[in-house]
């Protein structure tokens, strides 16, 4: 009995192979298409893109959020200018941008009523993510 | 003497509802965009109502048809109410998510 329990001591100090999660599940599982290649930080990046995917495929109105932060991407606009632009209704937008802050997609340029909205630093990095999201909305 | 059965079918049925929401926004989404997220989300949300389809449906057939079954399950009914509480508050927050 003592033996039996120091041959499994002598065992496990050689590195017995340990079960572990990370073995089985392939690494790139959720890059299921080629065209996201994280920069610096994948991990952080994969992340976010599921974020994104979430807030723009999983929840209504989701579309017009991505048309919003597609909008914005190069010249930031204020709410009103948005709604003007996508022909929707002042109070939608009023909506989707609130919700689009609080998910720290977009913030303010100003503190004050008029100001215009920008894209943040982490939805700037990974602007290929929406670009790719805006390719499934393109083609229908 | 709570009927533990009857208020785990009434959660079902809660959940059903739930679903619904859920999938009915999906399926508008998946309309526009076209991928394997969209079409993922519509899928689970379908599986889940089946498993919502089918608790029911045993409620009704198997359930009520049979009194030996009746007493048995009768005895465990609290864990199957206990499991559709559980899966009501969770699609709760989830229909809150999604319709916000």
């Amino acid at each position: 009995m003592t033996f039996r329990i120091f041959f499994l001591m002598f065992v496990l100090s050689l590195g017995f192979p340990m079960f572990s999660f990370s073995g089985i599940i392939p690494k790139n599982i959720f890059h299921v298409t080629d065209s996201f290649t994280g920069k610096n930080n994948s991990e952080i990046n994969r992340r976010f893109k599921m974020i994104l995917w979430a807030i723009i495929a999983g929840t209504r109105g989701g579309v017009n959020r991505a048309k919003i932060l597609n909008l914005i991407k190069n010249n930031p606009l204020n709410a009103n200018k948005i709604a003007t632009e996508l022909n929707l209704d002042h109070k939608t937008v009023a909506h989707h941008v609130k919700i689009l802050s609080k998910n720290k997609l977009i913030i303010k340029a100003e503190k004050n009523y008029g100001a215009e909205y920008q894209l943040t630093q982490i939805m700037t990095e990974n602007q290929n993510v929406l670009e790719e999201i805006m390719e499934k909305i393109g083609t229908k | 003497m709570i009927d533990f059965m009857l208020a785990a079918v009434v959660s079902a049925f809660l959940n059903i509802v739930l679903l619904l929401i859920v999938i009915g926004t999906y399926v508008q989404n998946m309309r526009v965009i076209r991928s394997y997220y969209t079409s993922g989300l519509v899928l689970v949300a379908v599986l889940l109502m089946i498993q919502n389809i089918v608790i029911v449906l045993f409620w009704s057939t198997l359930y009520m048809d049979d009194k030996a079954l009746m007493m048995s399950a009768d005895m465990v009914s609290h864990y199957l109410f206990a499991i559709n509480v559980i899966q009501s508050i969770g699609l709760s927050v989830l229909v809150w998510i999604t319709r916000r």
